[in-house]
């Protein structure tokens, strides 16, 4: 099971979900990802709940939890060195390992890695092939470049929250930190663009990705309708933007997403609600449709709330309208079309045991092993295989930066 | 046609690009801010539905000024901030020259990339085994909705949809309320985000062995990717997640507060112990810090409606970025809600260059979100607007299929490029 990128070294010292989901890309189309870990807290991600375990809050205790959900997942197929990057030991086995890497992925508060000795001037001078990508909340510059910041304030401040919600209540976040995620995955992209130019030129380079950035980067025309014509985007609850018969419904057994559009299509709508004053003129146009929402509403949710929501995504998709439904947790797990696409793996954990994994969010073909598949790795496990394999270190050197408290070793389960 | 740059990642990469709307053109922009060549490709009759209808009313702001103007088509904003640094052409596939012609542009391009309803190209005689005989090694990146497989591949999907069918929007949402979508449609950057990195270890693995690939994107398994701890935490807990409005399952308090003036408002997160007793003093509410009502993490989830009347009071009568600054000069996350006007106008963006001003040739001087990342040593920058519909015909074919002038006029004779949009049906 190459991968992909099998051969590419990296560096990982990132820590929570933005920079670990760039990473976690990375290890899992087959780079070799060497996760550099708190010999004693490890990243702070593991220490969130819930865990397989059964304990259900934020773990206390003196040993990093190896089953968190979040560390489970965003460390897949990665390798855990468990070192001390306080100690100046420590950091010179830093700097052998940076001297072998490709990529060196870091999310340190911006200076971080300066006060650790780390600089990308530091690493440059030791590899100037080096590709050094370095994740934060706002930037390595700029007046906000030192604030502290939490996924709540990073969706705020990149424009995201504003625009999600009723429009008399309060702006609302994703449930999922997904400005963090997507900075992950922008992380990746740029991370890869930057290898290629490293790879035909030799040069190195410093990436500075801000996650407040990435939400200001996708914000479309909620930000471009104020650029080009002064008027402001807002919230505007479960209907789209300046839409009607778009967006979240209730149904029987859960919520449903209706798609009207586009116009030519909507006499399909009215069909399938099996209402014939849906038929009505007035209604057949999106500006129409929009004059009248409630009335339409009305006329719809006879319908949806009598029907299972799978049933009418169904009925909608059979129409070639592209309806959807809000999916579970358990539905997501029980999706046919995910099933039949053999998307989730089963992985097994000494600690959390047998789970299902989403798998590879994108699949280049079947003939071409472009993705590995391995569990997240117990603190410090690979601390003795990786330095062996990366610097060719001995047994009896490991061994020595061990009892100097400057490495450990997992002990495995 | 631009002297291509000097020191950008991708420049030595030529991307066909038949993407439309948000999907596979945010991954094709994160191409072009690398350098890529692309050839956006659109039909006269079929344009991408982001350049908006063919006939809008006036009014709609999208459009500058809300006014359409004469080509519309060339003046809407959602279009126009996803296409910068592309060149655009047009090409009808429905007739036999125009087939000619684009079999020629698939043997001079690295990469195919579309995100049709399934089977659309297919439909039109184009798989990737016929795709590959005018490319050995082309790599064809096809994103439809669900992928190229399985029971639901014919099935159409948006970005907002994939928010529902991902889980979430089951996660997102008031406190005992129903679901909620997000302002914008999450589905669709992170489907253009994922593919544009495969695609670059596509090109990577190419480069070392000379072979191309199919790559089958379901735009609904790379949003459900972002859900895997989720996905595991409802195995460990056997519960579904519950919608926890502006709140943290982790820490407390944590919301949206409003602030003065009218829909005004600052979100502050006290992320640990640490950072809520700086909270409580920065307010400056007597008796807050040591009030046994809030004095650990579980108390504070106990009691997070009163806290957050406590705070909503202290915040109501200032300005956001005020608070803000007392909050971040204590040490505690907090930011301002931003609104249009407040992104174009903050300071740390405007210090990092965050949007740029870009000069359209039919819209004037706007501004844009830029490339959404710095690098160093190949910096980069937005290179030219987004093209009106064709505008790049005559370079493109001329410069790189080698078409005479004549035979050029002669397509355009014959409708199978142009620059005047024939289709009724665009929405």
């Amino acid at each position: 099971m190459p991968g992909l990128l099998e051969g590419v070294k990296v560096l990982d010292l990132t820590h929570y979900i933005a920079g670990p989901y760039c990473t976690k890309l990375l290890s899992g189309l087959g780079a070799d990802v060497l996760k550099i870990e708190h010999p004693k807290r490890g990243d702070g991600v593991r220490w969130l709940g819930p865990f397989a375990s059964g304990k259900t809050d934020s773990a206390s205790g003196t040993n990093a939890p190896e089953d968190g959900a979040w560390f489970l997942y965003l460390n897949t197929a990665k390798q855990s060195v468990a070192l001390d990057l306080q100690s100046s030991e420590g950091r010179r086995v830093l700097l052998e390992l940076a001297a072998k890497a490709d990529i060196l992925v870091e999310n340190f508060a911006p200076g971080g890695m300066d006060r650790l000795g780390l600089s990308y001037s530091e690493l440059h001078k030791i590899n100037p092939a080096l590709v050094m990508t370095s994740i934060s909340n706002f930037g390595q510059t700029g007046p906000y470049r030192d604030w502290k910041a939490a996924e709540l304030n990073l969706y705020a401040l990149g424009g995201l929250m504003n625009i999600t919600g009723e429009p008399e209540q309060e702006p609302l976040k994703e449930g999922m930190p997904l400005a963090q995620l997507g900075a992950g995955q922008n992380a990746f992209a740029a991370t890869m663009a930057a290898l290629m130019y490293a790879e035909e030129t030799g040069e190195g380079q410093q990436i500075d990705l801000a996650i407040a950035e990435y939400a200001t980067n996708i914000l479309e025309n909620a930000l471009m309708q104020y650029s080009y014509s002064g008027q402001e985007y807002s919230r505007v609850g479960n209907r789209g933007y300046g839409r009607a018969a778009w967006g979240i419904y209730p149904c029987l057994d859960g919520h449903v997403g209706i798609i009207a559009g586009p116009d030519h299509r909507w006499p399909e709508v009215a069909r399938i609600m099996g209402r014939e004053e849906l038929s009505d003129p007035r209604f057949l146009s999106r500006a129409g449709r929009l004059e009248n929402a409630d009335e339409v509403d009305a006329y719809m949710l006879p319908f949806l709330v009598e029907n299972n929501k799978v049933d009418i995504f169904k009925a909608g998709q059979e129409s070639g309208l592209g309806f959807s439904f809000v999916a579970t947790m358990k539905d997501i797990l029980e999706m046919e079309q995910l099933l039949d696409r053999a998307y989730f793996v089963e992985l097994d954990h000494p600690v959390a045991g047998k789970l299902i994994y989403p798998g590879a969010p994108i699949m280049p073909e079947e003939s071409i092993d472009a993705w590995v598949f391995q569990r997240a790795p117990l603190l410090g496990e690979h601390t003795t295989s990786a330095l062996d394999s990366w610097l060719s270190y001995s047994e009896a050197q490991v061994s020595e930066l061990i009892t100097q408290g400057v490495l450990t070793q997992g002990q495995g389960v | 046609m631009e002297t291509p740059p000097k020191n950008m990642p991708l420049k030595n990469y030529r991307v066909l690009d038949l993407s439309r709307i948000w999907a596979g053109p945010y991954c094709t922009k994160l191409f072009a801010d690398m350098g890529a060549e692309i050839i956006k490709m659109e039909s006269l009759s079929v344009y991408d539905s982001h350049r908006g209808p063919v006939t809008p009313a006036r009014g709609i702001a999208a459009y500058p000024d809300g006014e359409p103007g004469e080509e519309p088509w060339n003046r809407n904003g959602w279009f126009n901030c996803l296409h910068m640094s592309k060149y655009g052409i047009t090409l009808e596939l429905t007739k036999d020259e125009g087939r000619r012609v684009f079999e020629r542009l698939v043997s001079i391009s690295d990469v195919v990339i579309e995100n049709f309803r399934q089977g659309s190209l297919e439909r039109l005689g184009y798989t990737y085994q016929e795709l590959r005989k005018h490319r050995p090694d082309l790599i064809y990146v096809s994103m439809p909705a669900f992928g190229n497989t399985g029971p639901w591949k014919g099935y159409l999907g948006y970005g907002i949809g994939q928010e529902q069918l991902s889980g979430m929007a089951h996660m997102t949402g008031y406190r005992g309320e129903g679901p909620m979508k997000s302002g914008i449609n999450h589905g669709d950057p992170i489907t253009g985000s994922h593919a544009a990195g495969v695609l670059m270890a596509a090109l990577r693995h190419r480069r070392k062995t000379g072979k191309g690939m199919f790559i089958d994107v379901s735009q609904q398994e790379s949003s459900v990717a972002l859900m895997g701890p989720e996905v595991l935490a409802y195995q460990m807990t056997g519960q579904e997640p519950e919608r926890q409005g502006n709140r943290s399952g982790w820490y407390a308090p944590a919301n949206s507060y409003p602030c003065a003036g009218e829909d005004r408002w600052v979100t502050i997160a006290a992320t640990n112990e640490e950072r809520w007793q700086n909270l409580a003093y920065a307010t400056g509410i007597a008796g807050l810090a040591d009030d046994p009502k809030f004095a650990t993490l579980e108390k504070r989830r106990e009691n997070h409606d009163e806290l957050d009347r406590i705070i909503g009071e202290w915040t109501s009568s200032q300005e956001a970025y005020a608070i803000t600054e007392i909050l971040q000069n204590a040490g505690v996350p907090a930011g301002p809600v931003l609104r249009g006007p407040d992104l174009l106008a903050d300071a740390h963006y405007k210090d990092r260059g965050t949007f740029v001003t870009v000069d359209h040739p039919q819209v004037g001087l706007k501004q844009y979100p830029g490339i959404p990342w710095r690098m160093s040593a190949t910096p980069g920058q937005v290179r030219w607007p987004s093209p009106t519909l064709g505008q790049h015909n005559r370079e493109v074919y001329n410069e790189l299929l080698g078409l005479t002038g004549i035979e050029i006029d002669q397509l355009d004779e014959t409708g199978i490029i142009g620059t005047k949009p024939t289709g009724s049906r665009i929405i």
